[in-house]
C-alpha cells in the first residue's frame, strides 16, 4: 500500500494571545490525506486556517494537538522536508540575488552540488521560462516571474509533493495562464500538489480533489467531479446538430417524461478569449 | 528530471542533521546581502577619519602623534566594528520573517540552528573583514607617520650620522608605532563586535521591531562600560554575600563587562599585554559569543513564525 503524500489526522492548532486569556483556534480536529500524484485544493475564505494547516505540515508550526505526516515522516522530522517543495504567497526572495544565483542557493540548502546543480538550475530556469533573465536581480522581476522562480526553487531537489500557497495571487491572467499549465506539468509527471487557492475556476480546472475549510473545520471534503455535479440533471454538447435532429431530441425528451431545463450555445471563458484577444 | 518516480531522488545526497555546507551557503548568502546592501561604505568614513586624523597630528611632538593615532584609530575600530555588528545583525532575522524567505527556507530540508548559525557566521565573516580592512588602513596610516618620522629624525641628527646611531633612531621610532600588542588589541576589538552579533541575534529572536533590538543593544553597551564602575564601588562598600554574587554573576550575563574587552588603553600608554590576560579575554569573548547563541537557538527554536 503506498503512504499518502500528506497525512493530516486529528491537528487542532490554537494561537494564544498574548497578554490576554483568548485563544484562537485556527485549526480544529481537523482530519485528511492527500493521495500521491493528486492535485488537492484546499480552498477557504481568509482566515479559515489554510496557511497554518499549510505550515503546520510544513513543520513551520507545531501542532497543538494532532498528527501530521508527509510520506509517512512526521513533518516535525526535518528529513520530512527532501520530499517537499513550497512555494508561500507572495514570495519575497532575497531581491539582491540574480535568478540563477536564488537557484543555486536552495539547491545547495537541499544538498546539492556542481555539476549536477548547475545542470539542475539550467534546467528549472528553461522550465519556468526565465532563461534570459537568469544574470538579473531579483528586484527587477515583475510578479509573475517572482512565482515561476518561486516555483522553481520549489522544485529544484526534485520533490515528490509540491505546496502552493496562491500560486497566481497578483498575476496577470497571461502570467496565471502560465502557472496553471506548469501545474499541470507537474501532475502529468506525477508530482503531487496541494494548492491553496481563492480563484475557484483555476482550482476547478486543475485540482482532482478539494477541501473546504471554514473556521478551521474542514466542512466539505471529496472528489471535485462528484461535489460539484448536479446529479438529477445530465449534459449533452452536440456538434453540428441540424435543428431537426435537435426538434427530434426534444420531443423524445417530452415523451420520455424528462424535462428540457436549459438549451443554449456553449461559452468559451473569459480567460480564454482575453488570452486570444491579446495574443 | 523524473518526478514521477515514487522513490527519493538518486541524485541527492543522504540528509545530514548537521551539515556544515548548509551552514556555510546561508552565511556566504548573508554576507553576500550585507555587502550588496553596501554596508562597507561605512569604510570610506573610516579612511576619512583617518587621513582627518593624519592631517590633524602632524604639529604635535612623535611620541604624541603616535599615541593620537593609535587611541583615536582602534577607538574608531572599536565603535565602528561595534554598530555595524548591531546593526546588520538586527535587521537579518526580522527582514526574514517579514518577506517570508525563512518560510522557502526552513520549508527545505534545513535545521533551525544551522540557519541561525549561518546568519551569525555571516555577519562574523562581515566583521572579520571590516576589522581587517580597518587594520590594514590604520597600519598604512601609522608606517606612513613611521617613515616621516624616522627622515625627520635622521635630517635633524644631521648627514654624518653613524650606522650604530642611526639604527637606534630607527629602533627607538619602531618601539613606538608597531608593537606585538597591537594584535590582541585588534583581536578584543572583533571579539566585542562578535559578542554583540550574538546578543542581537539573541534580541532580535523575540523582539517586535529591529529598532528594540538595536535600542535593547545600545542599552546594553552603555551599561556594560559603566556597569564594572557600579560593581567595584558597590562591593568595596560593604560585605558581599552569596546571594548577592549570584545577582552580579547573572547581571554581568545579561551586562558584559567591556571594560575587559578594552586593551586599548594599555597598548596606547605603551604597556604590554600579558599573554594570559589576552588568553583570559579571548576566552571570555567565545564564552559569550556561544551563550548568547545558545539562547538564541532556544528561543528561535520555539519561536512559531
Amino acid at each position: 500500500m503506498t503512504e499518502p503524500a500528506i497525512s493530516i489526522r486529528n491537528l487542532t492548532k490554537v494561537f494564544p494571545i498574548p497578554f490576554s486569556r483568548q485563544r484562537v483556534v485556527a485549526v480544529h480536529d481537523l482530519s485528511l490525506s492527500v493521495e500521491p500524484g493528486q492535485v488537492y485544493g484546499l480552498l477557504g475564505p481568509n482566515g479559515s486556517g489554510k496557511s497554518t494547516t499549510m505550515k503546520v505540515v510544513l513543520g513551520l508550526v507545531p501542532p497543538t494537538s494532532g498528527t501530521t505526516e508527509i510520506f509517512g515522516r512526521s513533518s516535525s522530522l526535518v528529513e520530512s522536508r527532501e520530499e517537499v517543495g513550497f512555494l508561500p504567497e507572495n514570495p519575497y526572495f532575497y531581491k539582491y540575488l540574480t535568478g540563477e544565483e536564488t537557484l543555486r542557493f536552495f539547491g545547495k540548502l537541499c544538498g546539492l552540488r556542481d555539476p549536477l546543480l548547475r545542470d539542475r538550475t539550467r534546467e528549472l530556469l528553461k522550465l519556468v521560462s526565465l532563461e534570459d533573465a537568469a544574470n538579473r536581480r531579483l528586484g527587477g522581476y515583475s510578479k509573475g516571474m517572482l512565482q515561476r522562480i518561486g516555483l522553481a526553487q520549489a522544485l529544484v531537489q526534485e520533490p515528490r509533493l509540491l505546496v502552493l500557497d496562491e500560486p497566481t495571487a497578483g498575476v496577470d491572467p497571461a502570467g496565471s495562464r502560465e502557472i496553471r499549465d506548469l501545474i499541470l506539468q507537474f501532475k502529468a509527471r506525477g508530482i503531487t500538489v496541494l494548492l491553496c487557492s481563492h480563484l475557484l475556476g483555476q482550482v476547478q480546472e486543475i485540482c482532482d480533489r478539494i477541501g473546504i475549510l471554514h473556521r478551521g473545520r474542514l466542512v466539505c471534503e471529496g472528489r471535485l467531479e462528484d461535489l460539484i455535479c448536479v446529479r438529477n440533471q445530465t449534459q449533452l454538447v452536440l456538434e453540428n446538430a441540424s435543428p431537426a435532429v435537435l426538434e427530434r431530441i426534444e420531443a423524445e425528451i417530452s415523451a420520455s417524461g424528462a424535462r428540457l431545463v436549459e438549451k443554449s450555445k456553449p461559452q468559451t471563458t473569459l480567460e480564454r478569449f482575453f488570452l486570444e484577444v491579446t495574443k | 528530471m523524473n518526478p514521477a518516480s515514487t522513490a527519493k531522488s538518486p541524485s541527492l545526497p543522504r540528509h545530514r542533521m548537521f551539515s556544515c555546507a548548509r551552514v556555510g551557503a546561508i552565511a556566504a548568502n548573508t554576507l553576500l546581502e550585507l555587502v550588496r546592501l553596501k554596508v562597507f561604505y561605512f569604510l570610506l568614513l573610516f579612511a576619512l577619519l583617518l587621513v582627518g586624523l593624519a592631517l590633524f597630528v602632524m604639529d604635535f611632538k612623535v611620541q604624541e602623534q603616535f599615541q593620537m593615532l593609535k587611541d583615536v584609530s582602534l577607538g574608531a575600530m572599536s565603535i565602528f566594528t561595534w554598530l555595524l555588528s548591531v546593526l546588520a545583525t538586527a535587521m537579518l532575522l526580522p527582514k526574514d520573517i517579514e518577506d517570508r524567505t525563512l518560510y522557502t527556507i526552513l520549508a527545505k530540508p534545513v535545521p533551525r540552528l544551522e540557519y541561525l548559525l549561518g546568519k551569525l557566521l555571516g555577519v562574523l565573516g562581515l566583521i572579520l573583514i571590516s576589522t581587517a580592512v580597518m587594520s590594514v588602513l590604520f597600519g598604512a596610516l601609522l608606517f606612513a607617520r613611521q617613515e616621516i618620522a624616522i627622515a625627520d629624525a635622521i635630517r635633524t641628527a644631521g648627514s654624518n650620522l653613524a650606522a650604530g646611531a642611526r639604527a637606534d633612531i630607527v629602533r627607538e621610532i619602531h618601539s613606538q608605532t608597531f608593537t606585538w600588542s597591537l594584535i590582541p588589541a585588534v583581536v578584543a576589538i572583533y571579539l566585542k563586535a562578535a559578542l554583540f552579533a550574538a546578543l542581537t541575534l539573541l534580541l532580535s529572536t523575540f523582539a517586535s521591531s529591529w529598532i528594540f533590538t538595536v535600542v535593547v543593544a545600545v542599552a546594553i553597551y552603555l551599561i556594560g562600560n559603566v556597569e564594572p564602575m557600579v560593581r567595584d564601588y558597590w562591593m568595596s562598600e560593604r560585605e558581599v554575600s552569596a546571594g548577592a554574587k549570584i545577582f552580579l554573576a547573572l547581571v554581568s550575563l545579561l551586562f558584559p563587562d567591556l571594560q575587559l574587552f578594552n586593551l586599548v588603553d594599555d597598548i596606547v600608554a605603551g604597556n604590554a599585554i600579558p599573554l594570559l590576560l589576552f588568553a583570559k579575554t579571548a576566552t571570555l569573548g567565545a564564552i559569550y559569543v556561544l551563550i548568547y547563541f545558545g539562547l538564541a537557538y532556544f528561543m528561535f527554536a520555539k519561536k512559531e513564525l
